[in-house]
């Protein structure tokens, strides 16, 4: 029996029960954003798929089965959620 | 001395940062400043070049040298060597007799030492020492398609802010492990080029105009080595990087390609759909294990930096021990 088993684990800073508050990638994955939010857009046609190379969606949110056999427990950057949030 | 290994942070201290990402940032920036070359460098390999070319242009009047690779480009590491191609108007050099007449003829003029002729080689050259510079130059025959590609990749730089600086990052990264040469199947030059270009034009921040790569070099690479060392599906995608647009290709839509459902990277040649720039990278399998771990070692930096007092941050690199530079001070 692994001794971890039985330990929740919980974030407090972005509610993910995949891992602690002292490993929340929110710690790193921190943008500088532009000031100017004008110009910005989502253009459909410019996204592609890491997992199955096709348009119009993010590697993250491909329907299809996850092709890499390493896992994405928490999410990368190619992601709808890492998006500021009028985009999203 | 203090911090000897890192020499890149000395009098450049982050620590009080209050973003670790934004400290990363401009750790790269310091790295990338320190192995920049100076004046003194740029203008030594200038006139090494420019003696090299008049001493061929004495030995055959109807050709020229030109330079390609990452000194074209302005890519390099300190200490790499200069990539040279001998062009002629008759484009008829490319034998083994005037492969070994150069040889000698730059012996007798005393511009080169441990004089290396690579004859039976898919591409023929000749390997030497500039003796007064000490610099490594490898000089080829009558191959335009190097020219072509350094054209290329000048057009890339200048309207991709941010490839500079991931790409030496990615290649001192590469070199420190031992991957970054195409003859033990690591990664080339003109293939890491590839994968931070279509990284930067395919990521979600970017593609909405939301950041400036440059003020986001810290967390941007990151997410370099968590795309390709964790979630690229190298089985199933190829990346396509013609017309200065970066696409993705399933493989199974690229009719030339052999390598579909099986685990290989494939980069389509901007100059020839048909061939793949990175055939040649059979290790793959280690190159994305090493890109997962310089994605947990810098996370891991990370936490472990955000938990620590200014005090114990102080002089502490991020950097430092992913890319392990271990070149000469400068």
């Amino acid at each position: 029996q692994c001794p971890k088993k039985w330990k929740k684990m919980f974030c407090t800073l972005c509610n993910s029960k995949n891992h602690s508050r002292e490993r929340c990638p929110s710690i790193w994955r921190v943008y500088v954003v532009k000031e100017d939010t004008q110009k910005q857009s989502l253009p459909m046609h410019a996204l592609y798929c890491y997992n199955c190379g096709s348009k119009g969606h993010f590697g993250d949110d491909c329907p299809k089965r996850r092709s890499s056999r390493v896992p994405n427990e928490d999410g990368s950057s190619f992601s709808g959620d890492n998006l500021s949030q009028p985009l999203k | 001395t203090l911090n000897s290994d890192y020499p890149w942070i000395l009098n450049h201290d982050h620590s009080r940062q209050k973003e670790i990402a934004d400290w990363l940032t401009m750790e790269i920036k310091d790295f990338v400043g320190y192995i920049s070359p100076n004046k003194n460098e740029i203008e030594t390999r200038n006139r090494t070049i420019s003696k090299i070319r008049q001493a061929i242009k004495q030995l055959w009047p109807d050709a020229d040298l030109n330079v390609f690779g990452s000194y074209a480009t302005d890519l390099y590491l300190p200490g790499s060597d200069i990539d040279c191609v001998v062009i002629s108007k008759n484009s008829d050099k490319e034998n083994r007799n005037s492969l070994y007449s150069l040889a000698s003829h730059l012996k007798k003029k005393k511009l080169a030492s441990r004089v290396e002729v690579i004859a039976k080689a898919r591409v023929p050259i000749i390997k030497f020492v500039e003796p007064e510079s000490q610099i490594h130059i490898d000089v080829s025959f009558e191959r335009t398609n190097g020219i072509e590609a350094a054209r290329l990749i000048r057009e890339w730089l200048d309207d991709t802010p941010g490839l500079r600086e991931l790409v030496l990052i990615v290649k001192q990264f590469l070199h420190s492990r031992r991957l970054n040469n195409v003859h033990t199947g690591g990664l080339g030059g003109f293939s890491i080029i590839c994968l931070v270009f279509a990284f930067l034009h395919l990521h979600p921040r970017i593609i909405t105009n939301e950041v400036d790569p440059m003020d986001n070099l810290g967390v941007l690479l990151i997410d370099f080595f968590e795309l390709y060392g964790k979630n690229f599906a190298y089985d199933d995608v190829s990346i396509s990087v013609s017309d200065g647009k970066p696409t993705y290709i399933p493989k199974s839509d690229w009719k030339d390609l052999n390598t579909r459902g099986t685990f290989t990277l494939a980069i389509q040649d901007p100059g020839d759909p048909s061939n793949n720039i990175s055939r040649g990278s059979f290790n793959l399998r280690d190159i994305k294990k090493s890109f997962a771990g310089a994605f947990y070692l810098l996370t891991n930096r990370c936490f472990e930096l955000d938990m620590a007092t200014f005090k114990d941050r102080l002089g502490k690199s991020i950097l430092g021990d992913v890319i392990k530079y271990r070149g000469k001070a400068r």
